[in-house]
C-alpha cells in the first residue's frame, strides 16, 4: 500500500527528509476538519446560512489533509523530536491558514483573506485581536467557530507547553522535563504525548464545562455561556459581543470570569499534580504560582489605588472589581475588557500592558513570557549583586530547594533577550506601516504576548492596520506562541540538515 | 568608611578648583557671572575642608569593593555641587532643581539640558556646562577603563582581559592613577586636534573649545539652541561626526594604537568592528529613507545629515543638525533604539556597550544551535577564546536589570503625567547618556515637572554608573561585607 506510487525508492533527497512530516500535517488537517462540523450544527439550528461556507470548509480541509496523509505514508513513519517541531509548527500556521476558510468564505462578514487569516490566527494562539467590529449582529455560526477555534488552541497550547517545549529545550523549559506527567522514563515522544494529553485534556475540558455551568448560572444565555468558557479557559478573549465582558454588566460573570482565566493561568500540570494528591495546599508549595498570585495582587491593589483617587470609580468596591478583572484579564493575556482600560489615568495602561509581557505561568494557556522565567530572572539578578559584593563567592540560583542548572538560566536569558530583539524589529516595521508609536508598540506587544487588545488606535479592534502590518502581527501572534525559538529553529538551514 | 569620607572631602575641594577657569573668564570678559562662581567655589571650598578635616589623617589601601561606594559618591557629589553656579548666577537663574539636572546631566555626558536661549547667556556659564561635560568624560573613562573591570560590572571583567591596555594592575588605587596618567593624555590630544580642527573650519575660539569639550566626552552640550545646525557647514559637522565616533571608541584602544603607531589596531578589535560596522549600515538605511522620503532632495545633504545624526545618537551624544525627531517613519524610533547599543566599552558613550549587543547576539545564536541539537556544547567565544560563563552571566544580568530599570522609570514618568512617546524617549534618553529624546522633549525638558526631572536624573547616573555600581550600595550585603 505504502508503495502505491513507488515513493520509497525514487523520493528525491530533499523530500526525503521531510520524513514523516507531510503524514502527520495531512492528519492534523483531516482531524481539524472534523472541527468545522460543530458549527455546521450551529448555522443550521439558527438558520443563518453560513452553513454551506463550513461544509465546503469542511471538505476542502479533508480533502487536502487526506491526500497529504496518503502521499506521505511512504516516507519514514518515526516520530523524533525535529517532527515535534513541526508539528507543533504547522498546528499554528497550517491549521491558521485553513481555519481561515469559513470565515474567508462566509457572505458576513464581509473579509479579505487577510483578515481571515488575522482573524483566524489569532484564534488559534488564543492572542484575541479582532479585525472584525459588529460581532453582535453576526450569524450565530461565525461566532460559534471563533470562540470554539480558541478553546481548540487553548488544547494545543497546554499539550505543547507541557509536552513538547520541556522536551525541546526551548527557553528554560527542560527545567520542566521531569514535571511531565505520564510515563516519563519512555524516549519515544509519542506514547508520553498521548498520555500527557489525556490528562490535561481532562482538566481543560473539566474547567471549560464548569466555567460554561457558572455563565450560564450567572445569566448568560446557553450560547453565549459555551463560546464565553472557550475564550475564557483558552484565555483566549474573543467574545460574542463588542463590548465583550462588559456587555453583561454583572459582578457575578465578571467574578466567575475572573477566577477561571486565573485557573486557565496556572501551570496545568500543577492542577494535575493538585487533582492526584487531592491537597489543595501543593498550589502553594509552587514557587511560580505564588509569584503569580503575588503579582496579581500587587497589580491590582496599584490599579485600584489609582483608579479610586484619581475618581475614575468613586466607589471603592467597583474600583476594586474593575481593576481586579482587567489585570487578570490583562496580566495572563486573555484580554476580556469590562471598561475601556485604554483611557484609565495616568501609567495604568502602559503598566497593565508591559504586565502582559509577563503572562501566566509557563505550561498554562496564557501568553507572555510566562512567570517562572521572570522569577529566574529575578533570582539571577539577585545572585550577581551578591557575586558583586563577594566576587569569590559561589551564589547557586535556586528554585523549589533545588539548584537551577546554569544551561536553563542561559537559556532563559537567551529567550528574554531575544524576545525583546524581536519585540523591537516589529515595532520598528509596525512604525514603517504608518502607525504612530502607542499604537505600534501596544498592537507588537499585544500580538506577541498573544493578549489581543492594544493601546492607542488598537484598544477595540485591529482594523487600522494595513495588509503589510496585519501580516507583520500574524507573525508575532505566531512567534509568540510557539515561544519564538520553535519557529526560528524551524526556519534555520541547520535544522534541515540534520 | 573613614577613607571614602576623606577622599570625598579632597575630591570636593579640587573641584572647586575647576571652578576657577570658568571664573576668571568671565571676570576678564565682564559677563557678569563672576560672582556666583566665587560664591560656588567658596562654597564647594568649605564643605571639602569640613568633610575632610575630621578624618584628614585616615588612610589605608582601598579595597576592590569601595569602588562602587565611591564612584557612586564621584557623581553624585560632583553632580550636586556642579549646580551651583548656574542656580546663584542672575543668568540663566535655574532653580535647584533644574541646576542639579543640568549639573547631572553634564557630568554623566549626557546632554539633555533644562536651558533655552542658550546663545544670550553669560558665556561663562556655557563655558562650565561644558566644562561639566569634558570633566564627566574624564571620570567615565577611568571608570570604564579601570574600575568597571576590576568590578567585574555587567561582565566588564571580559575588558580586563581582552584590552592589550596599559593597566593589569588589580590595587584599584594603582590602576586608576595608571589609566589616568596613560588615558587622559589622549584624551586631552584628541580634545586639542578636535578644537583646533573646530577652529580652522571656522568656528570662533570660545566655541571651538566648549564644542571640542562636548565631542570628545560625547556629551552634546551646544552654546547654541539651534546646537550643531547652528554652523552652516558641511565640513564642522563632518569634522564633529569623525571625533563623536573617536569618542565612542574605546580609550584604551586609542592608547594602543598610539603606542604601535598602528591604525589597524581598531580593525583588528572585534568591538569597533561591529561599531564602525552598524554605523555605516545605519547610515546607509537612514540616507536611502531620507531621500525616497524626500526630506532631502540632494544626495549629498541626505548623506551628511544622517552619518552625523546616526553617529551623535549612536554614540549617545546627542548633537542635532536637523531635527530629526520630525524624519520620516520610523526612523525617530529606531535612531533612539539605536542609543541602546551606544559606543565600544571604554569610551565616553553611554547605552548598553556594543561588546554586550554582540555577546547577546552570539547566546541567542547558541541557543538555536542548542535546540536543533541538544547534546552538542556549544560554547561562547570571544576573540578566539571561551567565554567564562561567569561573564556572560554578569552580560545577561545587566541586560535584564537595565530592561527592567526602563519599564519601572518609564511608568514612573508616565505616572508624572508624561505622554508614552515623550515618557519612553525621556527615559532611554537619559539611561543611555544621550540627551535629546522624542515629543515633548525633543530639544529640551524645560516643559517637564520636578518629579520627572528626578527621576531622569536618577536614570542618567544608573545608565553612567552601569546599574550595577549603583545597586549594589543598596543591598544589605554591601553594607554587611
Amino acid at each position: 500500500m505504502a508503495n502505491l506510487f513507488g515513493i520509497p525508492a525514487s523520493v528525491p533527497e530533499p523530500v526525503r527528509r521531510l520524513g514523516a512530516v507531510p503524514r502527520i500535517v495531512g492528519l492534523l488537517l483531516t482531524l481539524f476538519s472534523l472541527t468545522l462540523l460543530p458549527p455546521v450544527l450551529v448555522s443550521l439550528y439558527y438558520q443563518d446560512g453560513t452553513h454551506t461556507a463550513f461544509l465546503t470548509a469542511f471538505a476542502l480541509t479533508l480533502i487536502t489533509g487526506a491526500m497529504m496523509w496518503r502521499l506521505g505514508a511512504g516516507l519514514n513513519r518515526d516520530l523524533r523530536i525535529r517532527e515535534g517541531f513541526v508539528v507543533v509548527v504547522s498546528f499554528w500556521v497550517v491549521l491558521g491558514l485553513f481555519g481561515a476558510i469559513p470565515l474567508y468564505l462566509a457572505e458576513r462578514p464581509v473579509m479579505t483573506f487577510t483578515e481571515a487569516a488575522f482573524e483566524s490566527i489569532s484564534g488559534l494562539t488564543t492572542t484575541g485581536a479582532t479585525v472584525i467590529t459588529g460581532l453582535d449582529t453576526l450569524p450565530k455560526g461565525i461566532l460559534y467557530y471563533r470562540q470554539q477555534l480558541q478553546w481548540f488552541g487553548g488544547m494545543g497550547i497546554v499539550v505543547l507547553a507541557v509536552a513538547i517545549l520541556p522536551l525541546l529545550g526551548v527557553g528554560g523549559m527542560q527545567l520542566y522535563q521531569a514535571e511531565i506527567p505520564g510515563p516519563v522514563k519512555n524516549e519515544k515522544l509519542t506514547p508520553r504525548i498521548a498520555e500527557t494529553a489525556k490528562a490535561l485534556w481532562a482538566i481543560y475540558l473539566g474547567l471549560t464545562v464548569a466555567c460554561a455551568a457558572l455563565y450560564w448560572l450567572a445569566g448568560m444565555q446557553p450560547f453565549e455561556a459555551i463560546g464565553h468558557s472557550f475564550s475564557t479557559v483558552a484565555i483566549g478573549g474573543f467574545s460574542t459581543h463588542d463590548l465583550s465582558t462588559g456587555y453583561y454588566n454583572s459582578a457575578a460573570i465578571e467574578s466567575i470570569a475572573v477566577f477561571f482565566m486565573f485557573a486557565a493561568g496556572i501551570n496545568f500540570a500543577l492542577h494535575y499534580r493538585v487533582w492526584q494528591s487531592a491537597d489543595i495546599r501543593s498550589y502553594l508549595a509552587d514557587t511560580e504560582f505564588r509569584t503569580f498570585l503575588a503579582l496579581v495582587v500587587g497589580v491590582t491593589t496599584v490599579a485600584t489605588g489609582v483608579l479610586y483617587f484619581h475618581g475614575t470609580y468613586p466607589d471603592a468596591d467597583r474600583a476594586l472589581i474593575k481593576a481586579l478583572f482587567q489585570v487578570v484579564s490583562i496580566g495572563t493575556t486573555t484580554g476580556f475588557t469590562t471598561a475601556d482600560y485604554a483611557t484609565w489615568p495616568s501609567f495604568l495602561p502602559m503598566m497593565l500592558l508591559l504586565g502582559s509581557f509577563v503572562g501566566g505561568c509557563a505550561a498554562s494557556t496564557a501568553g507572555g513570557m510566562k512567570v517562572i522565567r521572570f522569577v529566574l530572572l529575578w533570582k539571577q539578578g539577585l545572585s550577581e549583586l551578591k557575586r558583586l559584593v563577594h566576587p569569590s563567592a559561589m551564589i547557586p540560583v535556586k528554585l523549589g530547594g533545588r539548584n537551577v542548572p546554569s544551561d536553563v538560566l542561559q537559556a532563559v536569558w537567551g529567550f528574554f533577550a531575544v524576545y525583546i530583539a524581536i519585540f523591537i524589529v516589529l515595532f520598528i516595521i509596525m512604525l514603517a506601516t504608518g502607525l504612530d508609536e502607542l499604537t505600534a508598540f501596544s498592537a507588537v506587544a499585544a500580538c506577541l504576548n498573544n493578549l489581543g487588545p492594544g493601546l492607542g488606535e488598537v484598544s477595540g479592534n485591529m482594523t487600522v492596520v494595513n495588509a503589510p502590518g496585519k501580516w507583520v502581527l500574524i507573525l508575532a501572534m505566531l512567534l509568540g506562541r510557539l515561544e519564538i525559538f520553535t519557529l526560528i529553529a524551524i526556519l534555520s538551514p541547520a535544522f534541515w540538515r540534520r | 568608611m573613614l577613607v571614602i569620607q576623606r577622599l570625598t572631602g579632597l575630591l570636593l575641594m579640587l573641584y572647586s578648583l575647576t571652578m576657577l577657569p570658568a571664573m576668571v573668564f568671565s571676570l576678564i570678559i565682564d559677563d557678569g557671572a563672576t560672582d556666583a562662581f566665587e560664591r560656588s567655589a567658596a562654597l564647594c571650598m568649605a564643605c571639602g575642608v569640613l568633610i575632610w578635616l575630621p578624618v584628614r589623617g585616615k588612610r589605608r589601601e582601598l579595597k576592590v569593593s569601595d569602588g562602587f561606594l565611591l564612584t557612586t559618591l564621584f557623581w553624585v557629589v560632583l553632580g550636586l555641587f556642579g549646580g551651583l553656579p548656574l542656580h546663584l548666577s542672575d543668568r540663566p537663574g535655574l532653580d535647584m532643581t533644574d541646576a542639579i539636572f543640568e549639573s547631572v546631566s553634564g557630568l554623566t555626558t549626557t546632554g539633555a539640558t533644562a536651558m533655552t536661549g542658550l546663545d544670550t547667556l553669560p558665556q561663562s556659564i556655557l563655558l562650565w556646562r561644558s566644562q561639566l561635560q569634558w570633566m564627566g568624560g574624564m571620570g567615565v573613562i577611568v571608570l570604564a577603563v579601570a574600575i568597571l573591570p576590576l568590578l567585574g560590572v555587567g561582565g566588564m571583567q571580559l575588558v580586563r582581559a581582552e584590552t592589550p591596555g596599559p593597566m593589569k594592575n588589580t590595587k584599584i588605587t594603582a590602576r586608576v592613577q595608571d589609566t589616568a596618567r596613560a588615558l587622559w593624555m589622549i584624551y586631552l590630544m584628541l580634545t586639542l586636534a578636535c578644537g583646533l580642527a573646530y577652529w580652522l573650519a571656522g568656528m570662533s575660539v570660545f566655541d571651538a573649545i566648549c564644542h571640542a569639550f562636548t565631542t570628545l566626552s560625547t556629551g552634546g552640550y551646544s552654546t547654541h539652541d539651534a546646537s550643531m545646525g547652528y554652523f552652516d557647514s558641511k565640513t564642522i559637522h563632518l569634522i564633529a561626526a569623525l571625533f563623536m565616533a573617536l569618542g565612542g571608541l574605546s580609550f584604551a584602544m586609542h592608547f594602543v594604537a598610539w603606542q604601535r603607531a598602528d591604525l589597524m589596531t581598531y580593525w583588528r578589535d572585534r568591538e569597533s568592528q561591529v561599531f564602525l560596522g552598524l554605523v555605516a549600515a545605519v547610515t546607509l538605511l537612514v540616507t536611502t529613507a531620507l531621500l525616497l522620503g524626500g526630506t532631502y532632495v540632494e544626495i549629498g545633504d541626505s548623506f551628511v545629515n544622517a552619518l552625523f545624526q546616526v553617529i551623535s545618537i549612536g554614540t549617545s551624544t546627542g548633537y542635532a543638525t536637523a531635527d530629526f525627531t520630525t524624519w520620516p517613519s520610523f526612523i525617530p524610533m529606531a535612531l533612539l533604539l539605536g542609543s541602546f547599543a551606544g559606543g565600544c566599552a571604554g569610551s565616553t558613550a553611554g547605552g548598553i556597550k556594543i561588546i554586550r549587543v554582540i555577546l547577546l547576539a552570539k547566546q541567542g545564536l547558541r541557543e538555536i544551535q542548542r535546540i536543533i541539537h541538544p547534546h552538542a556544547v556549544v560554547s561562547i567565544k570571544f576573540g578566539g577564546r571561551r567565554l567564562d560563563a561567569r561573564v556572560v552571566n554578569s552580560v545577561w544580568s545587566f541586560i535584564t536589570v537595565y530592561v527592567a530599570l526602563f519599564a519601572i522609570m518609564f511608568l514612573g514618568l508616565l505616572a508624572c503625567g508624561l505622554d508614552e512617546v515623550t515618557a519612553v524617549s525621556a527615559v532611554a534618553t537619559s539611561m543611555n547618556n544621550l540627551g535629546p529624546g522624542l515629543g515633548e522633549i525633543a530639544s529640551n525638558v524645560t516643559t517637564l515637572n520636578d518629579p520627572a526631572k528626578w527621576i531622569m536624573m536618577a536614570a542618567m547616573l544608573l545608565g553612567r554608573l552601569e546599574l550595577f555600581t549603583v545597586l549594589v550600595i543598596f543591598t544589605p550585603a554591601f553594607w554587611r561585607r
